[in-house]
């Protein structure tokens, strides 16, 4: 981006007279702009898989039908989309339909980009065709057996389910009680595609709402994604954000992190490669929006600490096997109150994840671990060991029901039969550990006796 | 500056001292008092047989078994030593080992050109042979009393064998073998914590907060490791 920048800076110096100036001007701020939104639509956490290939696409998605790659979008004429024009390329990102009227599977959001303006749409034209470089790198075939391979019924899907541009738009441009929350709600329900993890799906894999004014689902809190749960993003007061302030989700979506908890799974993704970069006029818009138009669903009895366990604890008594392996293991950076050091380490008493229904996300830190990630605002990137060969399933439901039901936590129970479970159908993402001293490949202790 | 570190001495005297009887009741089982837990059998990857005999008798001598507790043998240290020599730091990759050789001040560092596994291998077949050739048989077959009256010969420096002082040769092998005592049971010694549980060393909990202003309370948890433990 350089390299525009400064001949567009000596063509105004030098070169042009005034009238003429205006022009590759303009083009560059459109760039800029289509910068900004392939950010604000995390393009990357699926089309680049590896970061000095940006954009070539080749994440692989694992579902139960096959395995499919996300396409290289560089304007590569063969490989990538440097045939597309902008007509070919709106069609794909608004209505799922691939160039030549080929559907695309859904795991590209297209329900959520059909909000999109043709402003933004027309900018992020501007930027992959003129501004990302061409990647010859091709991806590979999916891997999806035939007859489930056929793309025919991804049309009938389309037509079902996935709203038009049209009414994508006119739902968009519904009205807001201010700009702040309108422009919120652009960003979370159009290019964010928020919905696309924390929104619950159908059988037939449809978000069950694509807007606050749809349903009281949206962003609900979604089925897992690799192994991790997506929380619920309304205001429910124990398993929701009911009680984040607006600074605090503008602090998690820049930094990754917060004094209530912090990213881990796909999140981290969606903030490396797209919050944090976003205005802070952006993300305070986004907070101003989930706070204000996302009311909660369940009457939960507000959460208020209970300091009766890390009374215990801090007496040297130890109600249960659970308790034991917290303090053996986990105290240690997220203290026997529960409080941890956040936002270095997060806090697990009244932590919404810890909450959830669902304990998926739960067992799979305890097993595999985590690393937070570096943001420009947060460097740091603090990593939780993984214990997965450290604890037996017994063990892992003993600690991870502790955790759920400590500091005025109220979550159920998880059993043993719940983890091995877990463990049997995410072995995946378990061995999938981040990097660390602490996970080295190999250790001592598989050679003792 | 002095209210600080005496109670922090005070902490410290306070963990050693008080912990190792609250452990055991919390070990579920006595820890000490001489109960002699079998050495676990093991496939050296670096010692042979032969040299294995001589291994456990020496650190048997180094950290025998007593009222207090196990024996290097019973704590696993022999295996710790074995796959010690293993690791780079056995294989001397983690040393300089290149010349120039000069006897000298203790201060110039260590003058020999052999990685750890180098003094085993020549220091157990010369302290055999020594044994062989002063006591009539090899170390592992003489009575302890033997065995204490070489180890403290070879600790004196008096004692030369062919390639090095054997003082080097039992300098290391006692380094070992407390390593193989208090080392976190991950790499092998120190089995079941027991060496732990001897000091009241607490383990890799590796937090203490909620300790720090409860002046001379005990410290109520037993030992953790690093390694997978038992409910």
């Amino acid at each position: 981006m350089k390299k525009p920048g400064c001949l567009a800076l000596l063509a105004t110096l030098f070169l042009f007279p005034a009238a003429a100036q205006a022009a590759p001007e303009k083009e560059t701020q459109l760039i800029e702009k289509g910068r900004y939104l392939a950010a604000a639509s995390d393009c990357a956490a699926c089309h680049t898989h590896d970061s000095r290939h940006p954009y070539a696409g080749g994440n692989p998605f694992l579902l139960p039908i096959g395995t499919l790659y996300a396409p290289n979008i560089t304007p590569d004429r063969k490989a990538g989309i440097g045939d597309y024009t902008e007509a070919d390329f709106s069609n794909a990102l608004r209505r799922g339909i691939g160039k030549g009227g080929k559907p695309l599977y859904p795991a590209m959001p297209f329900p959520s980009y059909a909000r999109m303006s043709d402003a933004d749409i027309h900018a992020l034209w501007a930027y992959f065709h003129n501004d990302v470089a061409p990647d010859p790198a091709s991806v590979p075939a999916n891997k999806i057996p035939w007859p489930l391979s056929m793309r025919w019924p991804m049309t009938l899907w389309r037509i079902a389910f996935a709203p038009t541009p049209a009414e994508a738009r006119k739902s968009a441009e519904r009205h807001f009680p201010s700009q702040e929350t309108a422009r919120g709600a652009y960003l979370v329900e159009g290019p964010g595609h928020c919905g696309a993890c924390h929104t619950p799906r159908a059988i037939t894999f449809q978000e069950k709402a694509l807007s606050s004014d749809g349903n009281d689902l949206y962003l609900s809190g979604g089925a897992a994604v690799d192994g991790w749960t997506p929380v619920n993003l309304r205001q429910d007061n124990r398993t929701g954000l009911g009680r984040w302030r607006e600074e605090d989700i503008v602090a998690f979506l820049e930094t990754g992190r917060n004094l209530h908890g912090s990213a881990f799974g796909g999140m981290t993704d969606a903030i490396v490669h797209g919050t944090q970069h976003l205005t802070d006029q952006d993300l305070r818009a986004i907070a101003h929006y989930l706070k204000t138009s996302l009311p909660a669903r369940k009457g939960e009895a507000p959460w208020t600490y209970d300091p009766a366990v890390a009374k215990a604890l801090q007496q040297g008594t130890l109600p249960d096997k659970g308790a034991r392996l917290y303090v053996d293991r986990c105290a240690a950076c997220h203290r026997t109150d529960g409080h941890g050091y956040a936002p270095a380490f997060p806090p697990l008493a009244g932590n919404p994840v810890v909450m959830n229904p669902d304990p998926g996300s739960l067992i799979l830190i305890v097993l595999r671990g985590s690393t937070l990630p570096p943001t420009e605002q947060a460097p740091s990137p603090f990593t939780m060991p993984g214990f997965a060969s450290l604890m037996s399933d017994r063990d892992v439901a003993e600690v991870v029901t502790f955790i759920r039901r400590s500091w005025g936590n109220n979550a159920r129970v998880v059993t043993q039969d719940d983890v091995r479970t877990f463990r049997k159908h995410n072995g995946q993402w378990i061995d999938d550990k981040p990097p660390s001293p602490m996970n080295r490949a190999s250790s001592p202790r598989e050679n003792a006796p | 500056m002095t209210a600080s570190s005496s109670s922090r001495r005070r902490f410290v005297r306070n963990a050693a001292g008080t912990t190792a009887l609250a452990l055991i009741p919390y070990q579920g089982r006595p820890a000490h008092a001489g109960t002699s837990e079998a050495a676990v059998p093991f496939e050296p990857v670096f010692f042979t047989p032969a040299e294995l005999e001589f291994l456990s008798a020496a650190c048997e001598r180094i950290f025998p078994q007593d009222d207090l507790g196990p024996g290097a043998v019973a704590l696993g240290v022999p295996f710790f030593i074995d796959r010690q020599m293993d690791t780079p730091y056995g294989k001397g990759e983690l040393w300089y080992l290149s010349g120039p050789f000069h006897e000298g001040p203790p201060q110039l560092g260590y003058q020999l050109p052999f990685a750890p596994r180098d003094l085993y291998r020549k220091g157990i077949a010369a302290a055999d042979a020594y044994a062989r050739q002063r006591r009539g048989r090899k170390f592992s077959g003489l009575s302890a009393n033997d065995q204490i009256d070489l180890l403290t010969a070879f600790e004196g420096g008096g004692v030369q064998f062919p390639e090095l002082n054997a003082r080097m040769f039992f300098e290391q092998l006692r380094r070992n073998t407390l390593e193989g005592v208090f080392a976190d049971p991950v790499y092998g010694g120190n089995r079941a914590m027991q060496g732990w549980t001897l000091l009241g060393f607490p383990g890799a909990r590796a937090d203490f907060m909620d300790w720090v202003d409860q002046n001379g309370a005990p410290y109520p948890f037993g030992p953790v490791s690093l390694a997978r433990q038992p409910l």
